[in-house]
């Protein structure tokens, strides 16, 4: 008994020790004292963290001092950015993965007038400037997509990416494509974002000027939007899409790409560059998006790996000349390859690796027109998810293409009227 | 015939986890006693209680989940909750994941455990084998099981393909994604139920056995007989953790199916998450929680209602 | 008969070890992704071939942090489970041993608060602990956890103690000891082999916690493993060879554990079933 009552008194005592010095040792070493807090948003073993580190590393070289507490991405960057931002624990600079103008624009301080902000990438501004010219984030990369295919693939089947023109080319490719006993489009639908992306890339091609003047101002393009989906529908009725499509992931996706099962993938770059992980030499390109009209076509661009800096942050001026930093040429051009993409300001280089050759083609001549992401300039913020669900409806036959634009015209409704 | 002896023995230990030991006979001094859970529930007051106050506030506004700000709009949520055919799916989908789990888990479980009983060679490996993977984090196991699963580059659609078959797409259709959320979760904590009934099953005193089959009973009947009323309070333990394990699964689901197709494999845990961050509706979400909070409290009061019930008949 | 007694053994043999073989095969995957690099595309049944890949364990110990997290985990997981363990007992105590309306309410809400779905408070949670300072801290996390397995601990305490007689209790009572005398002195002692259940049981739990710690840990020298695992996965990218190694190393310490162990997680989980 004794003993027994011995044991309980030196476990209580460890606990009380335990919890003492653990308390003690994380005040010491904390995060929160002088250091600038930065949510990366990106993998801890990616080439663009290990970019970060390597720039921290020199900048707080040079700035005795500032520490800089880099944040690697959880699975979830959004989720745990949105319960930071909601607890007022706000870090002091984060990825804004597309939205420091909509969605955060609120919480960032403006940076238009920052040394940098000059040589904005055209491509970036209608997205990133706010209606008064604000910008409220440092872009590292941008983001130009189109359709990503496998050249392999494609020549295997007959076609050409130059005489894809509109849906119509871009459907008889695919059957060609299928004939082969390949995949047309693979798409992650488990990642529940990518599926949005549909509407993104055809929506350009099917509404009107004046349609896309009416949407910002508040009025749902019925007709059009309904275009849209009834492409989608087309793709889900020819059998274009991967039969895992439900359960599929964008590394599912990059893998097709590279192993050559796939033909096309509505998808940003960045599945090239995992695509290029797996097989170094895979014959990937990516061409501008086809339109339903026979317009032409065109990329779209948008803003990926863009920094802001918390607008009540204790540390502005060391975060200010962290982005600085950051955005100076040689170090700005060092990032946007490592995450391999083009840079975000014109001041910088781009090595876009093995879709250089596409890049060239399309973007660098100034042959293809961009156009912005359609959800985060014509949509009000909170619908995209409407838009990834509503998609995914279709394709997974679970909604009827009417069905679908009724939910997206009530969201759409109902979420004009709150942003206002 | 078994003695009847060993029916009252059985029958009084079996009875022995309910016994209600708070007659007037032996009151300990009053008040003192109750400061010893002060500090249990000075904790949950704090991190479970005042958290889940703040949810049922919320439940009442349009918060956006991030934003500083929010409107109150009355019962609106709960109106919508009542009309939501997807809510319905996703709870529903929970109550599957549950008890579809701890019925699985229990006979597995039970199996193994009688299985492993005996004395026979590497046993002790096999136990070790089949409780590993309850060490190892969910998200993680459901991850490799995912990619087991998956369609191209899959390890079972390698085998499927070696044996001449043709590739599956084993998380594309409903029924079959609950089914294999449901066998994942299953074979990942069945080692659990096994340890469980392992216990109680060497807690049985070997005389019971021997005394019945003097008395001529065998096989089924020293099982049905013995084995089962005595393991009484393993099964209690074991459904109990199974039931709390299926009801709030989680990570599995995120990993194996990421709730889709559609909606249609959610439970309402990964619903609330989805609802909570993507469709930024917190104040929706908030009404979820309390829903399922509220559903469960009245289980749990039907539950040890009909316990207490049992209580007095005995 | 005796045939039939033969052929359920076998069937039985067979049964156990088709069951751990299904058991072995995630582990075996496991295995054979961490061992290869991302460019190689063979089946994963295969097992890697030419020199010996170790890239990926050096990709999960220098950038993935995770000797670090091993430890953050260990130190995180013994603390929680000391202290679920003696407020657990505590609490069940009073509960299973006076039957007054009270304490039925309090054991309801307890067990009640065992489902709430973590992530329906997490927001409230998260900017309590900001406003506590505890963000990015052993204690906050350790609180979180404490709390979270707190009910269950109190459920298998109060099951256990209702089996023990009274009658060491009453007797110390009449020589005059007090309520904390009787707990410390008499009950606690009884406790011991429900103690290892609970320990067990909540522990494991503790250590897989990923929804909670994944939000409250973010800095390297908090975080713990499943989280650490989780940094290898972004919307952008994910390394499975490298969270596969991570995961293997992070295993083989639980692992130790439990062939050191073995004997008592059976023995602990006799708990409710002792008299």
């Amino acid at each position: 008994m004794r003993r027994r009552l011995v044991l309980t008194a030196a476990i209580s005592a460890l606990t009380l020790a335990l919890t003492g010095c653990t308390g003690g040792g994380t005040d010491s070493g904390g995060g929160k004292g002088g250091q600038v807090e930065f949510l990366t948003g990106t993998a801890v073993d990616s080439p663009l963290y290990g970019q970060y580190q390597d720039l921290v590393k020199k900048f707080e070289a040079d700035h005795s001092g500032v520490k800089v507490n880099l944040v690697p991405s959880s699975t979830d960057h959004e989720g745990d950015l949105k319960v930071r931002l909601a607890s007022g624990n706000i870090p002091d600079i984060w990825m804004t993965h597309g939205w420091s103008l909509l969605r955060y624009g609120k919480f960032l301080m403006p940076l238009q007038n920052e040394p940098w902000a000059k040589d904005l990438a055209p491509a970036l501004k209608p997205a990133m400037l706010g209606q008064g010219g604000e910008l409220y984030a440092m872009p590292v990369d941008t983001d130009i997509a189109g359709l990503l295919y496998n050249a392999d693939v494609l020549a295997e089947a007959g076609v050409k990416p130059d005489d894809i023109k509109t849906w119509d080319d871009f459907n008889r490719a695919a059957a060609a494509i299928k004939a082969k006993g390949k995949t047309p489009i693979y798409a992650a639908g488990k990642d529940q974002w990518p599926t949005g992306l549909f509407v993104d890339w055809i929506a350009p091609g099917v509404f009107s000027e004046a349609e896309l003047k009416s949407m910002k101002e508040g009025t749902f393009a019925e007709g059009s939007y309904t275009k849209v989906l009834d492409t989608v529908g087309a793709f889900r009725e020819a059998g274009l899409f991967n039969k895992d499509y439900s359960s599929a992931t964008t590394d599912n996706v990059a893998r097709a790409l590279a192993e050559g099962k796939t033909g096309f993938s509505f998808l940003m770059n960045f599945v090239a560059t995992s695509a290029f992980e797996y097989k170094k030499d895979a014959r990937i390109g990516f061409m501008p998006v086809p339109t339903a009209n026979g317009g032409e076509p065109y990329l779209i661009s948008g803003e990926k790996n863009a920094l802001g800096i918390n607008k009540d942050t204790k540390h502005p001026k060391e975060a200010k000349e962290l982005l600085a930093f950051l955005a100076q040429p040689e170090n700005l051009t060092k990032l946007a390859k490592a995450s391999g993409s083009a840079p975000g300001l014109t001041s910088a280089q781009s090595d876009l690796g093995g879709l250089q050759s596409s890049y060239d083609t399309y973007v660098k001549s100034g042959a293809v027109p961009t156009v912005p992401y359609f959800d985060r300039v014509y949509m009000p913020n909170g619908a995209w998810d409407t838009m990834v669900k509503t998609t995914d409806g279709v394709v997974t036959k679970q909604s009827t293409v009417a069905d679908s634009v009724a939910k997206v015209k009530t969201d759409f409704t109902k979420l004009y009227a709150q942003a206002k | 015939m078994v003695d009847s002896g060993i029916d009252t023995a059985v029958r009084r230990s079996a009875d022995a986890t309910y016994r209600p030991t708070a007659g007037p006979r032996h009151r300990p001094r009053q008040g003192l006693v109750n400061v010893l859970y002060l500090p249990a529930l000075a904790l949950l007051a704090m991190f479970t209680a005042y958290p889940l106050v703040n949810g049922v506030g919320l439940s009442f506004t349009d918060w956006d989940g991030y934003s500083p700000g929010h409107h109150l709009v009355g019962l609106e949520n709960y109106q919508r909750l009542l009309s939501d055919g997807t809510f319905r799916t996703v709870f529903v989908n929970t109550l599957v994941y549950a008890l579809g789990s701890t019925v699985l888990q229990q006979v597995l479980g039970l199996g193994l455990a009688l299985a492993l009983d005996r004395p026979m060679r590497g046993r002790a490996l096999l136990r070790a084998i089949i409780y590993l993977p309850v060490l190892v984090s969910p998200v993680i196991m459901g991850t490799i099981y995912y990619l087991l699963l998956q369609y191209d580059n899959g390890a079972l659609n390698d085998i499927v393909v070696a044996l001449g078959g043709e590739q599956q797409a084993w998380l594309s259709t409903t029924t079959g994604s609950v089914a294999i959320i449901v066998a994942v979760n299953t074979i990942q904590f069945v080692g659990l139920s096994m340890i469980i009934y392992l216990a109680g099953l060497q807690s049985i005193p070997t005389m019971y056995y021997e005394a019945a089959r003097l008395d001529g009973a065998s096989g089924w009947s020293l099982f049905r007989r013995i084995t089962v009323p005595l393991l009484q309070p393993a099964f209690a333990t074991s459904i109990v953790l199974n039931l709390i394990g299926g009801m709030k699964l989680f990570d599995v689901i995120k990993v194996l199916t990421g709730g889709g197709p559609g909606y249609s494999t959610n439970s309402v845990s990964t619903f609330i998450g989805l609802t909570y961050f993507n469709a930024q509706s917190a104040g929706y979400a908030a009404a979820m929680g309390v829903a399922l909070f509220a559903v469960i409290m009245i289980m749990t009061l039907v539950l040890n209602a009909a316990l207490n019930k049992r209580r007095l008949e005995a | 008969m005796l045939i039939g007694h033969r052929l359920f053994r076998l069937a039985s043999v067979g049964f156990l070890l088709t069951f751990a073989v299904i058991q072995l095969v995630p582990f075996y995957v496991a295995l054979t992704t961490a061992l290869k690099p991302k460019s190689d595309l063979s089946s994963q049944w295969m097992p890697p071939t030419g020199r010996l890949y170790l890239d990926n364990f050096r990709i999960a110990i220098e950038q993935g942090g995770i000797l670090r997290a091993i430890v953050n985990s260990l130190v995180v997981t013994s603390v929680a489970t000391v202290l679920v363990c003696l407020i657990g007992a505590l609490a069940a105590y009073p509960l299973a041993r006076r039957g007054t309306w009270v304490n039925r309410v309090v054991m309801l809400l307890m067990l009640g608060s065992i489902m709430v779905p973590p992530l329906s408070v997490l927001v409230p949670l998260y900017s309590l602990m900001n406003q506590l300072g505890g963000v990015n801290t052993y204690w906050g996390i350790i609180l979180i956890l404490v709390t979270g397995q707190l009910p269950l601990s109190v459920f298998l305490y109060a099951a256990f103690i209702r089996t023990v007689p009274t009658a060491l209790e009453e007797a110390a009572r009449v020589d005059g000891a007090g309520t904390f005398r009787v707990f410390f002195r008499i009950v606690l002692p009884l406790l011991k082999p429900v103690t290892a259940t609970v320990a067990i049981l909540t522990g494991v739990f503790i250590w897989n916690d990923y929804q909670m710690s994944v939000y409250m840990l973010t800095t390297q020298d908090v975080r713990t493993i499943a989280p650490a695992i989780g940094s290898f996965f972004s919307q952008q990218s994910s390394n499975l060879g490298a969270a596969a190694a991570a995961s293997l190393t992070a295993m083989a310490p639980i692992l130790l554990a439990y062939l050191f162990l073995q004997r008592h997680f059976i023995k602990g989980m006799l708990a409710g079933a002792e008299k």
